[in-house]
């Protein structure tokens, strides 16, 4: 719903609603004890000499004092919200800040580039499957004990322990040794191929040569040994029990409100943060955030998801909100529609083909998602790694007449005798809803068929998914990356996963290509080749990029959000957490105060 | 009286009952489960282990059974959404967070829509009845969550007079509350005129008046008593929907209360959430029209409870 057209509509019954409030609210012109001053408020004065942080860290000139540095950001208060520990549970985390209490053993730099993080360097042995990783010896617990190779060792061990049924250890899955049949309880998990050989040397084993591996080990956060025995995997969901070793501890959890991390002054590590401390608040709703935003509550709004056309269309408005707002490559998630092609009408190619003709991408970009989405014509977005997404712009370009005629030679002439379809998405917000409704009005012109738009519940949706055989029938869906390389986004359609398409040669060459260690040109023909499979044969219409923006306040500012190689200027993914140097590139400035007191 | 009482608290437990088995079998027949599955889906043998843990994978009946006996011990178990807690420390905690905000909406919205209801009847078709009529209109008509979204753009985003939303201090109440008291407060005023117009005009009221009775003796001796008894039909049904949480207002104003439990232990499949919830609401509806009943016979001495003795 569009507020502000609401508002503005409807004024003469704000007003009457109003003369009412006013009764019923009689105290509301007292003004809230922290009510934010949002200009004229005289500037702080730059206190004299440089401003050093608990971790002594020098703040830069133009930097708020310390009791500024403070991070709101919002969590999804209609999310499930049990953990910020990505071995716990990767969807349990409602987008809050977390993944904080200690180092991942690689970090990303906001070019997307591995980084050294709790290991300080890494090597690959003669056989091409047995990885080396050096721990570096200076971190320490926050409870005086070291950080050691056995805390990442029990912490892939917990990953894999098939009572955990962790929501996320398919990732690893055909990469470290012996992962899958730990998770499936055929092997017991002290024989999965993660190892210390001392106390700072970490040993991977992959199940075939991994090059990736590096890059996928961003997700590799360790848990406290000792802590996961005696407490068990939610050790971090209570400050009593919480132990960190990363740049900040959790000093609060008050359930369905909100989270405190201060600054970790025993931290040890490379990952230096500027700001002090982090407040995380449950935002209720998302149609919430931008309120809350310009109400000088929350300094961030991620814009992946979240924000409405109707939220865009305010901002764009807004010269102010426009300035703050950064569209970035999110995850580089693609938006596509599939088939379940094992039976009639899906698995003709014509049929396909027919429906990838029918899409008009440059209209669904021009007038749904306007900046949050660039036209799809494959798999891999522009900047992703093998990325030939121009190569595939005329394959299936809209062509309302051949579409008609693939599906008559099909055997439907104008969508006779063509099935009714139902096109069922997963719990999708406004935008991706509005996509598959215009898509269904397209085939009803073009081609005469007729199709119902359910938006289902998150988990039904899966439930009939990964039923065998799929409940699925036609559908719209996304995939987002999970590391920097093609092998992650192509493995989604490689047979046995959550697609009905098959295709033994894209399978063979996307395997291939994920362990090829020779000339990386090779390897990324190969993937390409894949990828051209895989759009020919239609094994899903693919239709934009994410192009997910943000909201940040213009006093949060520093090195991490400076243009990147390709010159954009956002909170990239993975966002604020051990996982990326974004934490330690980002401060408040002076200019604050012009917005907000400090937070309590 | 006390054997009417007995018999009704009997009734209740039998309502308790059917609520739950009809709760427990709805329930489990949704597809899905309260595990997490996205990208990729779990191994069957992972599920399996999950279901185990949690017991889910024994047959229906006896999970019924074991739960039962748990509920019946005061263990609801452990929220699946909630882990570090128990279900009835979740409950205990959200509760009075909604249950204070739907009082403190029902203190608002009952004195005021009496107020307006009076005023309305005793000027009847004047302009003052016409406003108050509109504005009752307007409170039933328009959605509590529509007038949430406009105090939010009005008093916090337009003039910074309070926070979005939040919970903690008492200027955290007067939004929600607002837009919670608005729809309670219209349906008042309005069953409050017509009842109050309609005992006027009866033969007891006229008989009131011709002993020489004051206009205002009337009003609160004869016309607003024997006016309660309709508006007690009426507005009893508005309380367990006030103090059991509302998932819209407290969403909307980031209030930490049990409303968005509804919800949400449906969509996460949190079994012991949704029976424990479920099973609050029965009671509590049961127990609301109980107190009605009994309120009938204070207000209106012909209403007997129980069976006739004559």
């Amino acid at each position: 719903m569009n507020r502000r057209l609401v508002f503005s509509h409807s004024r003469q019954s704000v007003y009457l609603a109003l003369a009412l409030l006013i009764a019923l609210v009689v105290q509301a012109c007292a003004p809230a004890p922290a009510a934010p001053t949002d200009s004229g408020a005289p500037q702080v004065a730059a206190p004299a000499g440089p401003v050093v942080n608990a971790l002594g860290k020098e703040l830069p000139a133009d930097a708020a004092p310390l009791d500024q540095q403070v991070l709101v950001y919002p969590y999804s208060g209609w999310r499930t919200f049990t953990t910020i520990d990505f071995f716990q549970a990767v969807y349990e985390r409602a987008d809050a800040l977390s993944d904080l209490l200690s180092d991942s053993l690689v970090r990303l730099d906001k070019n997307f580039k591995p980084n050294p993080g709790a290991a300080t360097e890494w090597s690959l042995d003669e056989s091409g499957l047995v990885w080396t990783f050096k721990l570096d010896p200076n971190l320490m617990w926050n409870d005086g004990t070291p950080v050691t190779a056995d805390d990442y060792v029990a912490t892939f061990r917990y990953g894999a322990d098939p009572t955990h049924a962790w929501d996320f250890s398919w990732y690893y899955q055909g990469v470290i040794k012996n992962w899958t049949q730990a998770v499936n309880g055929a092997v017991p998990v002290e024989e999965i191929g993660v190892r210390a050989v001392d106390a700072h040397t970490l040993e991977f084993t992959t199940e075939s040569p991994a090059p990736f591996l590096p890059a996928m080990l961003v997700y590799s956060n360790a848990m406290q040994k000792r802590a996961l025995e005696e407490h068990g995997g939610l050790y971090n969901s209570d400050p009593a029990t919480s132990v960190s070793a990363g740049p900040y501890k959790l000093v609060e959890w008050t359930k369905d409100q909100r989270l405190v991390y201060e600054i970790n002054p025993d931290y040890k590590g490379t990952n230096i943060p500027y700001i002090q401390r982090l407040v995380v608040v449950n935002i209720g709703q998302p149609s919430q955030l931008l309120p809350a935003y310009e109400a000088n509550e929350i300094d961030f709004v991620w814009g992946s998801g979240t924000l409405s056309p109707a939220d865009l269309e305010i901002i764009e408005a807004d010269p102010d909100l426009n300035a703050q707002y950064h569209p970035h490559y999110g995850d580089f998630r693609t938006y596509y529609f599939f088939f379940d092609d094992t039976k009639p009408p899906f698995d003709d190619l014509r049929v396909r083909q027919a429906f990838a003709h029918v899409l008009d991408r440059d209209a669904i970009v021009a007038n749904i998602l306007k900046r949050q989405g660039i036209p799809a014509y494959s798999f891999l977005a522009p900047g992703f790694p093998a990325s030939n997404s121009a190569a595939f712009a005329d394959t299936y370009p809209l062509d309302i007449e051949k579409a008609r005629q693939l599906l008559a030679d099909a055997g439907y002439p104008n969508g006779e005798g063509f099935p009714r379809l139902t096109l069922k998405l997963r719990a999708e917000g406004p935008a991706p809803t509005a996509v598959a409704q215009a898509y269904a009005s397209a085939l009803k012109d073009a081609l005469g068929i007729d199709v119902e738009v359910t938006n289902m519940d998150f988990r039904s949706y899966m439930e009939e998914l990964n039923a065998k055989p799929t409940g699925i029938q036609f559908s719209l869906i996304s995939y987002g990356m999970d590391y920097l390389d093609p092998s992650n986004m192509l493995g989604v359609f490689v047979s046995g996963g959550r697609h009905t398409w098959a295709n033994a040669d894209y399978d063979a060459l996307v395997r291939e290509a994920g362990g090829f260690t020779g000339d990386p040109a090779e390897r990324t023909k190969m993937f390409q080749d894949a990828e051209r499979i895989l759009v020919e044969d239609v094994g899903g219409v693919f239709v934009y990029h994410q192009t997910p923006g943000d909201l940040i306040k213009p006093y949060i500012k520093g090195p991490a959000l400076e243009p990147d190689d390709n010159g954009v200027s956002a909170w990239h993914w993975p966002g604020f957490s051990s996982f990326s140097d974004l934490l330690s590139g980002v401060y408040i400035t002076n200019e604050v105060s012009n917005y907000r007191q400090a937070p309590d | 009286m006390a054997r009417y009482l007995l018999g009704r608290l009997g009734g209740i437990l039998v309502v308790f009952f059917i609520v739950s088995v009809v709760v427990f079998l709805l329930m489990h027949a949704i597809p899905g489960g309260p595990y997490n599955e996205d990208k990729v889906p779990l191994s069957a043998e992972a599920k399996a282990n999950y279901m185990r843990k949690y017991g889910l994978d024994r047959p229906l009946v006896e999970q019924y059974l074991l739960y039962m006996g748990n509920a019946l011990r005061g263990d609801f178990g452990v929220p699946f959404q909630s882990p570090t807690e128990t279900v009835t420390g979740l409950i205990a905690r959200t509760w009075p967070v909604s249950a204070s905000l739907g009082l403190a909406a029902l203190l608002v919205a009952l004195p005021l829509g009496l107020l307006l209801g009076m005023v309305a009847a005793s000027r009847q078709n004047t302009w003052i009845d016409y406003t108050a009529s509109t504005i009752s209109t307007l409170g039933l008509t328009v959605p509590n969550f529509v007038v949430a979204v406009w105090l939010v753009l009005l008093f916090a985003v337009q003039f910074k007079w309070l926070p979005t939303g939040g919970w903690g201090q008492w200027h955290h109440y007067i939004m929600p509350v607002a837009a919670l008291a608005l729809a309670p407060m219209a349906l008042t005023a309005r069953y409050t005129r017509t009842s109050i117009l309609e005992v006027s005009r009866s033969d007891y009221i006229r008989t009131a008046r011709s002993k020489g009775l004051s206009d205002r003796q009337i009003m609160l001796r004869h016309t607003l008593r024997n006016a309660m008894i309709p508006l007690l039909t009426i507005l009893a049904p508005q309380i367990p929907n006030l103090i059991t949480g509302t998932i819209f207002i407290e969403s909307i104003f980031r209030v930490p209360g049990l409303g968005k439990f509804f919800v949400t232990s449906i969509l996460g499949r949190d079994y012991p959430m949704i029976m424990a919830l479920l099973l609050l609401v029965a009671v509590v509806w049961s127990l609301v029209y109980l107190i009605t009943d009994i309120l009938y016979v204070v207000v209106d001495p012909r209403v007997r409870l129980g069976k006739s003795k004559t």
